[in-house]
């Protein structure tokens, strides 16, 4: 992973200088609330609902084992014991004061870690997919670039007060697990035809630009494709400017860029792009062949010793426990190296708000990582934990370690693994509570094997339109309304955030807190009566339409 | 009264054309910390007219707008006004870089309307050389952050080079 040379220690210890200095202008009320709000969000700091909230940035989701312990320390010393991993692969502190964020920062920068525009009107933390580097099926590893991007952006000059928040997303994999078609930028990287990464010849990108969630979503149009590999930040460049000086910012709800590439139209914004493009390529921003492979020395994979009858351990370990045996089928993933795999430690557990995690499993987990990996730990976009690097004999050890800490629940991709904002409990936007109708969705399919029996279903909650829960690419989306000061769930079926990418459609009136179980239930019963054989949810939602959902869930109203 | 705060002085001869020689090599001291700033504090105001009424007999700077369209006429200014209808409105920072980097401006740009101290070093990283602070602001504020960072990853109108072409970077 990537590790900070003088250069990048230098800055974050001055950024960390620079906030403190900004709080206490603050403090001594030489800074407005305004003003000061503007400074802060610039800094991850936010006011909720009941406190501040600190979201420290998570670059791509890769971070260390020593990094995770200072985040339990954190949590420990400044909070109330947990955090909330969220959907950009970071973090969120739900109980820091103040007075103590520059503290926090400076205990941030002693690993290498920062609260740099995690949020505010600027380019935010860049995602990937979560198995990148060591995905069976991956073609390049994306944290490279992503690692290239973060730096071009970190206090950039010019685009860093944009018209609105900015969210890039990069995947390396012929399967997307970054969802790229819904960030401001997707970007798909691929070796050039016929030739490896890193090896011979430059990597391309797909570029995709205007997609997004939040209140109009939109699934992002191709603008670019092959641009080799040393334009990306001229490119980017580009783009920016044609947004940051175009895009609207009389209306926060029509600035993202999503609605300027739909008001040029994607060939309009396109050709602005290019005339742009055509002043900067080459520029002294070009990347070259040194700073590529400088980033991508950072990120080579380590040396796997062999692990000789791994795989003959774990067939016999899953043949004698049948638990331990669904955790891998469903909590296991392909490992580009033999004997090794990919642990999802889930982090949804029924009765914890998705995503929370106390400092004994933050610490538990930075442990297994060197244990039973090489020390490094990642987030998913899932609100989840992964370990990259489990040895495929020690998985048994590993299952049996997390279970005992709640961290060991076999249901990733199933209906209890939902993605969910904090919602009402916490957020200051947010129309209704998303945590509780999270737990009690949890508790309706306590089943295991009914579960199991449903396969994979997406079940994304936001707490309103900004969708941080993702809503609209759940397979089954809710998304919190106010009606007349009461809180009212509107469901969607049919959204999915990978490669054919679709956004969920409003199955009809929103329902309140009590009937969205029964929902639920209606929309399960009528999968289970019309899917044939192993039909996945998705796709028996695509092939039904609405219509027969529709039907149950309102019949009893008519 | 607004305080004028100048990084480099007097921009007593209008630019004429691009920056031929070296296209992105800009005519003040290059950054180099505090070093780096030889500015000047004036109490007068500079004088200033809106685009629309501005001609280049005028003898005057020209004031845009943030979202004005680069009008080659201006580039005969001696100084350009970029007016920020709020401080957080980062359109004024991409017109500046324009000016300096696509049109070759050499002369003074200076930032008028809601100017804030913890701009300022965004503003002159994008090619800004003067500020015309605020009463309300202070200056002592403004002169302490003009660079709170002794350097920065990417280029900029001030730094051309990005980091990683300038110096050697840890593997």
């Amino acid at each position: 992973m990537y590790r900070y040379d003088s250069f990048d220690q230098k800055f974050i210890d001055e950024r960390v200088a620079h906030y403190r200095d900004q709080t206490r202008r603050y403090l001594a009320g030489e800074l407005s609330e305004e003003q000061f709000l503007q400074l802060r969000l610039r800094n991850g700091l936010y006011i909720q609902r009941l406190a501040p909230m600190l979201r420290v940035a998570i670059p791509y989701g890769t971070l260390s084992s020593r990094q995770l312990r200072m985040l339990a320390h954190i949590a420990r010393h400044y909070d109330r014991g947990y955090g909330h991993l969220s959907t950009r692969q970071n973090i969120q502190f739900n109980w820091p004061e103040l007075e103590e964020v520059p503290d926090i920062l400076a205990d941030l920068a002693k690993v290498q870690m920062h609260a740099i525009q995690t949020s505010g009107n600027c380019i935010r933390n860049v995602t990937t997919d979560e198995f990148a580097g060591v995905a069976a099926d991956e073609e390049i590893d994306a944290r490279p670039y992503c690692e290239l991007i973060r730096q071009w952006s970190t206090s950039h000059p010019e685009f860093d007060w944009l018209p609105r928040k900015f969210k890039i997303a990069v995947t390396g994999a012929p399967v997307d697990r970054a969802a790229i078609n819904v960030h401001d930028i997707g970007i798909r990287a691929y070796p050039a035809p016929g030739r490896r990464s890193g090896t011979d010849g430059e990597d391309l990108f797909d570029i995709k630009v205007g997609g997004g969630l939040g209140r109009t979503p939109v699934i992002g149009a191709l603008i670019r494709e092959g641009l080799p590999a040393r334009h990306l930040l001229t490119y980017l460049e580009a783009i920016m400017r044609v947004y940051n000086r175009y895009g609207r910012r009389d209306n926060k709800y029509k600035a993202r860029i999503k609605i300027l590439v739909r008001a040029m139209t994607p060939e309009g914004f396109k050709a602005r792009v290019d005339e742009e493009w055509s002043h900067l390529e080459n520029s002294a921003s070009t990347l070259t062949p040194a700073e590529i492979a400088r980033m991508r020395a950072h990120f080579r994979p380590p040396d796997y010793p062999p692990r000789e009858g791994a795989a003959e351990t774990l067939a016999a370990d899953r043949l004698r426990d049948p638990s331990f045996d669904q955790w891998v089928r469903l909590n296991v993933s392909a490992h580009k190296q033999p004997g090794y795999a990919i642990v999802t430690l889930s982090c949804k557990p029924t009765g914890v708000p998705p995503g929370d995690v106390d400092d004994r499993q933050m610490e538990a987990v930075a442990g297994w990582a060197e244990a039973y990996g090489f020390g490094e730990v990642r987030i998913s976009h899932q609100q989840n934990f992964v370990l990259p690097d489990v040895a495929a004999d020690a998985l048994h050890d590993l299952w049996r370690s997390a279970r005992a800490l709640g961290l060991g629940t076999a249901n990733r991709n199933l209906a209890t693994d939902i993605i969910c904002c904090p919602g009402g409990d916490y957020c200051s936007l947010a129309n209704a509570k998303s945590i509780p109708v999270a737990e009690a969705i949890q508790q309706h399919l306590e089943d295991q094997d009914y579960l199991h029996d449903l396969g994979e279903i997406d079940i994304n909650i936001s707490g309103c339109m900004n969708a941080c829960g993702h809503h609209h690419v759940g397979h089954i989306g809710i998304l919190g309304v106010d009606k007349k000061g009461r809180e009212y769930y509107q469901i969607s079926l049919g959204g999915h955030s990978g490669d054919d990418a679709s956004l969920g459609k409003i199955v009809g009136p929103s329902v309140s807190r009590d009937e969205v179980i029964a929902v639920i239930q209606d929309i399960l019963d009528t999968y289970l009566a019309h899917r044939i054989e192993d039909e996945s949810f998705l796709h028996c939602v695509r092939r039904l339409g609405l219509e027969p959902f529709k039907e149950r869930i309102y019949a009893k109203a008519a | 009264m607004p305080k004028l705060l100048s990084l480099n002085g007097e921009f007593e001869s209008p630019a004429t054309g691009p920056l031929a020689a070296g296209r992105h090599r800009p005519p003040w001291p290059a950054e180099n910390g505090d070093s780096m700033v030889r500015q000047g504090v004036t109490a007068a105001a500079p004088e200033l007219v809106d685009a629309g009424n501005w001609t280049p007999e005028c003898g005057k700077g020209v004031r845009l707008t943030v979202d004005d369209e680069v009008d080659e006429r201006f580039l005969a200014a001696n100084r350009i006004a970029i007016e920020f209808p709020a401080f957080n409105d980062g359109r004024g920072l991409s017109l500046a870089v324009l000016l300096r980097t696509r049109h070759g401006y050499a002369g003074d740009i200076v930032a008028t309307g809601d100017v804030h101290e913890d701009m300022l070093h965004y503003l002159r990283r994008c090619g800004f050389t003067s500020f015309l602070v605020p009463d309300e602001r202070s200056l002592d504020t403004a002169l302490s952050t003009l660079a709170p960072y002794s350097d920065y990853y990417q280029a900029s109108v001030i730094e051309p080079q990005p980091a990683f072409r300038r110096i050697g970077r840890g593997a």
